[in-house]
């Protein structure tokens, strides 16, 4: 990079999407590749980060794991809760323990009705009460991601949404985009939007 | 404190007086005077037995046996057992050897704490001035009611026709001293004593058993040949208070009138309860707020005013011509924020569909508790960042979608992979001692709730088996062949094959 270039990029009044306001507060996602590509280096805190998944259980929890092992114990002696927003199945309470996870920790909430599933979910995010929030939620408009994300940043918890790669070409609020792939027993893990990132692709992430 | 009482019985310097006389030392023809105090004792000989089964009384035999004691003897029994020889004291044993179909029942502390509670507070309609002698006895100062109730022995006949009503076996007496009146109504004397200076006179019919005084202490003074209160009132005093102790010569004193007893007054929980008759019928939740809004106010004010703070609030919603709806809503936690309770209750109101126009709304508390006891578990465990937060979320999520709809899991040790967790109340269950031993394979995160017929899959099975073959003592027995199996669309997938083979596989768990 030539000098002129260098002293130009200095200047006060150009502004360069890579180095937006001061790092993001992130927590590691545990696997390097991917923390390499992440703005911040790993999950960004207070917001809402959307994984968009081919197909339910291909690895989508275990990619999350290390972090919510890291969450859930950030503040020694103050752990707070995890919470699971009508999950597709039951989270076994032995594997968690195998995972490294309090199990005593973990608030599963099932509404019954969809749009009770984003109220609850706003909810949790606003209480600040949980160290993450994991929320399914199928059909929600922009307007309905927008007051998660605000509800993430105000009650400073990160938030995980998972939703089907049908939702890849709509516009969302999210502050980190995620579709999630699987392959040849590993992840391709591709970065649509970063706050602060630029998209990226990671192939045959090794979670198992 | 009393009247008319004799020089010679007050307590003079104990090393001078070697004995008290217990005739009355009134002389023959003076009149006695009236006590200044009146109190009525009433004492429960069965609160054990009524306290747990409230109809026992006139079915089969029935008895309640004590659980502190290897021997389990029994503490109460009703009229049934006791004419079949049943009587308190005697062991479980020997009681079922007399009857052998007796219904038996461990007694409940608790429960008789609060029949015993709910006495002293049918006992506040004779007087303001209700004491209660734990374990079974409530008393109730009387001397100001007696004219309005026509009389000491009116006022006991109208107590005990109450009382036996509730189907309740009492013992009623009246004496000038609180203590004086528990002798009587232990010893089952029912008398109505309004001299003041009467109880020693009344001392020789009082068996030592009344006292209720340490077993110890009874053999003893059974061991020196004494069978009556009377008899120990001829005890010297400087000796009966060396050997045991002052606080039972005070007793004494106070039993037969020599000191006043100081008592504890019983006093009723206060509790929040108000209603509003709304000024115009409201058909819809919404128009419910104002009037709900006004009486929270009340209500916190109430709160505030008595440092307290409620774990339940309910409401009534009155209509014309239809059975009131009634709403229960309990917290979390201890609440005195009534922007949080307005915010809970507007959502519950939301739910409930109103059968006709409200007119008229009550709000009610549940018991207040001291704000300064709150959170006294959370905290001591420590392990949440910010206890209100959490029971704030509680509290809201559970007024919407339900108590079931939230909860929280634990894992439970146990082979069957089905039964090795079980839903738990959010955070109540203890963390495991220790690292949970993980001596078998990985288990799936996400469970099916029931093992699924899965025959057409396609993909590969990664590792397996593991055999898991157990639960035959309870008619649920497991045998199985576990599999890891990864399938085409990259889904690891926890599967099983009964044994030996037969229906095929079944899909029960989703590695996620």
């Amino acid at each position: 990079m030539s000098d002129a270039l260098a002293k130009l990029l200095r200047h006060p009044a150009l502004w360069r999407g890579g180095s937006v306001g001061d790092a993001p507060a992130t927590v590691s996602t545990g696997f390097r590749r991917l923390d390499e590509r992440l703005p911040g280096g790993g999950w960004p805190l207070r917001t809402l980060t959307e994984l968009l998944v081919a197909s339910a259980g291909i690895g989508e929890i275990r990619l999350l794991l290390p972090a919510l092992c890291a969450l859930s114990a950030a503040t020694p002696g103050e752990p707070r809760w995890i919470a699971w927003l009508a999950p597709p199945h039951l989270p076994y309470a032995p594997a968690l323990v195998d995972a490294g996870l309090d199990p005593a920790r973990m608030l599963v909430i099932q509404p019954r009705a969809g749009l009770d599933r984003l109220w609850a979910m706003e909810q949790a995010l606003r209480s600040g009460a949980c160290a993450a929030v994991l929320g399914w939620a199928g059909a929600a408009g922009d307007p309905a991601l927008r007051r998660l994300k605000l509800a993430a940043e105000e009650g400073g918890s990160p938030g995980f949404l998972f939703r089907p790669p049908s939702h890849r070409e709509e516009s969302s609020p999210a502050a980190l985009r995620v579709v999630l792939t699987a392959r040849d027993a590993g992840l391709d893990v591709e970065i649509l939007k970063s706050r602060g990132g630029r998209p990226a692709r990671i192939d045959r992430l090794l979670i198992h | 404190m009393l009247e008319g009482r004799p020089a010679t019985t007050t307590p003079a310097p104990a090393t001078h007086r070697p004995a008290l006389e217990l005739v009355p030392r009134q002389p023959a023809g003076a009149t006695g005077s009236s006590a200044r105090e009146l109190w009525l004792a009433a004492h429960f000989p069965r609160l054990p037995l009524e306290a747990l089964l409230p109809m026992a009384a006139h079915g089969r035999a029935a008895a309640v046996t004590a659980t502190d004691d290897p021997r389990r003897p029994i503490v109460a029994c009703n009229e049934r057992a006791a004419r079949q020889g049943i009587a308190p004291g005697i062991s479980l044993n020997a009681a079922l050897a007399l009857v052998p179909g007796i219904r038996l029942e461990e007694r409940r502390l608790a429960s008789e704490a609060a029949l015993l509670d709910r006495l002293a507070r049918w006992a506040l309609q004779f007087t303001p001035v209700v004491s209660v002698e734990a374990p079974a006895t409530v008393l109730a100062e009387v001397r100001g009611s007696l004219d309005l109730f026509g009389g000491a022995m009116a006022l006991c006949r109208r107590a005990l026709a109450g009382l036996q009503a509730s189907g309740l076996q009492a013992s009623l007496a009246i004496a000038p001293t609180p203590r004086g009146a528990l002798w009587l109504a232990r010893a089952g004397l029912a008398m109505t004593v309004t001299r003041a200076d009467a109880m020693p006179g009344l001392a020789a019919r009082l068996p030592l058993a009344c006292l209720q005084w340490p077993e110890d202490t009874v053999a003893t003074l059974a061991g020196l040949g004494i069978q009556s209160v009377a008899d120990l009132l001829r005890l010297p005093r400087a000796g009966f208070a060396a050997r045991f102790g002052p606080r039972l010569l005070d007793e004494l004193d106070e039993g037969v009138g020599r000191c006043r007893e100081p008592r504890r007054r019983h006093v009723v929980p206060e509790r929040f309860d108000e209603q509003l008759e709304l000024p115009a019928a409201a058909g819809t939740a919404a128009e419910l707020q104002p009037a709900l809004g006004r009486l929270l106010q009340n209500l916190d004010a109430f709160l505030r005013a008595r440092a307290s703070g409620i774990s339940a609030v309910r409401v009534d919603l009155r209509h014309r011509g239809h059975p009131p709806t009634r709403i229960r809503l309990g917290l979390a936690r201890l609440a005195c924020d009534m922007g949080h309770l307005r915010e809970l209750l507007r959502e519950r109101l939301a739910q409930c569909r109103l059968p006709a126009p409200v007119v008229i709304l009550r709000l009610r508390s549940g018991v207040l508790l001291p704000l300064a006891l709150r959170d006294a578990s959370l905290f001591e465990r420590g392990r949440s960042a910010d206890p209100e937060a959490t029971a704030r979320l509680l509290d809201r999520l559970r007024a919407r979608l339900g108590r079931q709809a939230v909860f929280g899991v634990c894992p439970v040790p146990e082979h069957r992979p089905e039964r090795a967790w079980r839903i738990a109340e959010p955070g109540g269950t203890t963390p495991l001692p220790g690292p949970w031993p993980v001596m078998r394979p990985a288990r799936p995160l996400w469970m099916l709730a029931e093992p699924q017929l899965f025959d057409d899959w396609d993909g590969a099975l990664v590792s397996g088996p593991e055999r898991i073959e157990t639960g035959w003592w309870d008619g649920h027995d497991v045998r199985r062949d576990y599999y890891v199996a990864l399938t085409r669309a990259g889904v690891r997938l926890w599967i099983f094959r009964e044994r030996p083979p037969g229906q095929g596989w079944f899909l029960h768990g989703i590695f996620g």
